[in-house]
C-alpha cells in the first residue's frame, strides 16, 4: 500500500474527532472515534463480537459459493450462444434491476424464517451478476483471437476453452468482486430482520434498540471493514491470476 | 520449352465489394507452389481482403477460388495485428505451442518442434515470460514461430515487417528465407515496401487501383539464398526499379 492510502481514513477520523469534540452532535449518538475504535477493539478482544463476525462470514461465503457455483457455468453457456443469453437477457436484467432486498419477504415466505432464506436471497442476487458479467466477457471477447485460432483449424471446444473463457476473465473478475459485496450487504440486511439470532446486522440492530450506541457503531465500523477486505482479496486474487489483462 | 509450374492457389472471375465500394470484379489470379509470391499494390486496393477471402474469414460475393488439398493443419496466416492475436494469458512457449496443442500433439513432439525452429531462428526466448513483456520486434518472431511451428505448406503473411525497425525487418527477412529455403512452403507475401518484395519473392504480383486487376506479374530470377549484399548490386535495383515502373502505372504517380 502506498502512503496517500492512509490520508483519506485519518482525515475522516480527525474530522469525526472534532465534529464529537464540539459536540455538533449530541455525544449520546456519536461518540468519538478513539471510543468506537476501543469498544471494537474490546469487543473482538473479549470475543463478544466473534460469533457474529463468524456466522455473518460463513452465511456471505456460502451464499457466494451458490452464486459461483452455478452463476459462472450459466454465464459462460450463456456467453457462448448469443441467441440464448438475448432469450434470457430481459429476466436477468429485470431481477438484476430489482433491489433484491425487496424480495427478501417473498424468500421467508418459501424458505421460512431461517438461515436458508438469508443464503438464498443473497446467493440469488450475487449468482444474476455473476451470470451477467460472465456471459458479457464471453460475448464481447476480441474477434482477433478467436479468428486466428479457427484458421490453426481449432474445434468449437478448444476455442472456448483456451480462448473464449481466458478472454471472459477480467469481466468475470468485476462480477465476482461485485457479487461478494452484495453478498455481504443482503446477509447483513436479512440478519436484522425477525429470527436471526446470529451475525454482524442482528448485533447492529440489537445494539440500536437496546441504546448501546458505541457497539452499534464498532460493529458498523467491523462491517465496513469486512467488506472491505473481501474487496481487497478480490483484487489480490485479480492481480494473480489476470496479471496480463489490460497488457 | 516452358517449364510447367504447379499452380497451388488459383482465383477466378472473384467478386467483391464493400458497402457501394467494388474491390474485385472478375479478378483472377494463380499462384505457383513452392514459391514466395508477394502482392504489390496500391492502399485500398483489396491486397488483405484477396488473403481474408483465401482463408474464408470474408465472404466473397461471387466468382470462386481453391486452395489445393487445403487443410487447417496445413496453413498459417500472419496477421498483419499479430499483437492482438498473441495470447496474453499464455507464455511465451504456450503460444507457439497453441497451433500444435490444436492438433493433439504430444508434449514431446510440441516441445521438439519448438526446440527446431529456435534452432532455425537462433533467437533465444525467454519462454516462460509473457507476450506483454517483449517488445514489438520480438512479439513479431513470436508471431512467426506460432505460424512456422506446424511446418504449413500455404503461409499467408500480412506485412509482416511494417511495425519493425529496420535491422529487425532485415533480422525476420533472413529468417523467413531461411525457413522458406528449408521447408520451401507456398508463400503469399503482402508488403508495402519494394525492396521486401525484390528481396524475398520470386513472382512479384502488382495491383492496379480498385476495382482491382492484376497489373503484371513480375519475374524475379535472383538467385536463393539472397544475402544482405544482394540489396546493393546493379541486378536487384534492376527488378526494384521494374517493380516501381509498374506501381507508377498503377497509381498514376
Amino acid at each position: 500500500m502506498k502512503k496517500h492510502t492512509f490520508i483519506g481514513p485519518i482525515l475522516l477520523i480527525l474530522i469525526w474527532a472534532v465534529v464529537a469534540k464540539l459536540q455538533l452532535v449530541d455525544r449520546f449518538f456519536l461518540p468519538d472515534p478513539f471510543t468506537t475504535i476501543g469498544k471494537l477493539f474490546q469487543l473482538l478482544a473479549s470475543g463478544a463480537i466473534i460469533g457474529d463476525l463468524i456466522a455473518t462470514l460463513d452465511r456471505v461465503v456460502i451464499a457466494f459459493i451458490i452464486a459461483l457455483v452455478i452463476g459462472l457455468p450459466l454465464g459462460l453457456l450463456l456467453g457462448r450462444s448469443e441467441k440464448i443469453y438475448r432469450g434470457v437477457e430481459f429476466i436477468i436484467d429485470f431481477f438484476r434491476s430489482t433491489p433484491a432486498s425487496a424480495l427478501f419477504p417473498l424468500f421467508l415466505l418459501v424458505f421460512g424464517i431461517t438461515d436458508i432464506s438469508k443464503i438464498a436471497v443473497a446467493a440469488f442476487a450475487s449468482m444474476l451478476i455473476i451470470i451477467f458479467n460472465t456471459a458479457y466477457g464471453v460475448m464481447h471477447a476480441k474477434k482477433s483471437r478467436i479468428l486466428a485460432a479457427q484458421i490453426m483449424g481449432a474445434t468449437k471446444t478448444q476455442i472456448f476453452r483456451w480462448i473464449l473463457f481466458w478472454e471472459s476473465l477480467p469481466q468475470t473478475f468485476i462480477g465476482l468482486r461485485s457479487a461478494v459485496s452484495l453478498s455481504l450487504v443482503l446477509i447483513i440486511v436479512t440478519e436484522m430482520f425477525i429470527g436471526t439470532t446470529s451475525g454482524l446486522g442482528r448485533k447492529i440492530i440489537d445494539s440500536q434498540i437496546t441504546y448501546e450506541i458505541p457497539t452499534m457503531y464498532a460493529t458498523i465500523l467491523l462491517a465496513g471493514i469486512v467488506g472491505y477486505l473481501l474487496n481487497l482479496l478480490f483484487l489480490v486474487l485479480e492481480k494473480r491470476f489476470l496479471h496480463w489483462s489490460a497488457k | 520449352m516452358m517449364h510447367m509450374s504447379n499452380t497451388v492457389i488459383s482465383v477466378q472471375n472473384l467478386k467483391k465489394s464493400f458497402n457501394n465500394t467494388e474491390v474485385f470484379r472478375d479478378f483472377s489470379i494463380s499462384v505457383e507452389q513452392g514459391k514466395i509470391t508477394a502482392i504489390f499494390g496500391p492502399n485500398g486496393s483489396g491486397k488483405s481482403t484477396l488473403l481474408n477471402i483465401l482463408s474464408s474469414i470474408v465472404t466473397k460475393d461471387g466468382g470462386k477460388f481453391d486452395i489445393e488439398n487445403f487443410n487447417h493443419f496445413e496453413f498459417s496466416y500472419i496477421f498483419q495485428n499479430y499483437r492482438e492475436s498473441l495470447l496474453p494469458w499464455r507464455t511465451n512457449f504456450e503460444n507457439v505451442a497453441l497451433p500444435l496443442e490444436i492438433q493433439n500433439r504430444s508434449k514431446q513432439e510440441i516441445r521438439q518442434r519448438v526446440e527446431e525452429l529456435q534452432q532455425l531462428f537462433e533467437f533465444k526466448f525467454d519462454w516462460k515470460s509473457y507476450p506483454y513483456e517483449l517488445s514489438g520486434g520480438q512479439q513479431q518472431i513470436l508471431a512467426f514461430m506460432r505460424a512456422l511451428v506446424t511446418k504449413p505448406k500455404v503461409l499467408f503473411i500480412d506485412e509482416p515487417f511494417s511495425a519493425l525497425d529496420y535491422e529487425n525487418n532485415l533480422r525476420l527477412r533472413e529468417h523467413l528465407q531461411k525457413y522458406f529455403l528449408t521447408f520451401k512452403p507456398t508463400i503469399l507475401l503482402i508488403t508495402h515496401n519494394i525492396e521486401e518484395a525484390v528481396h524475398l519473392a520470386e513472382k512479384i504480383v502488382v495491383f492496379s487501383q480498385r476495382p482491382t486487376k492484376v497489373l503484371e506479374v513480375i519475374d524475379n530470377p535472383l538467385p536463393y539464398p539472397r544475402t544482405i549484399q544482394l540489396l546493393k548490386t546493379e541486378q536487384f535495383h534492376q527488378v526494384k526499379d521494374k517493380v516501381l515502373s509498374v506501381f507508377q502505372k498503377a497509381t498514376n504517380l
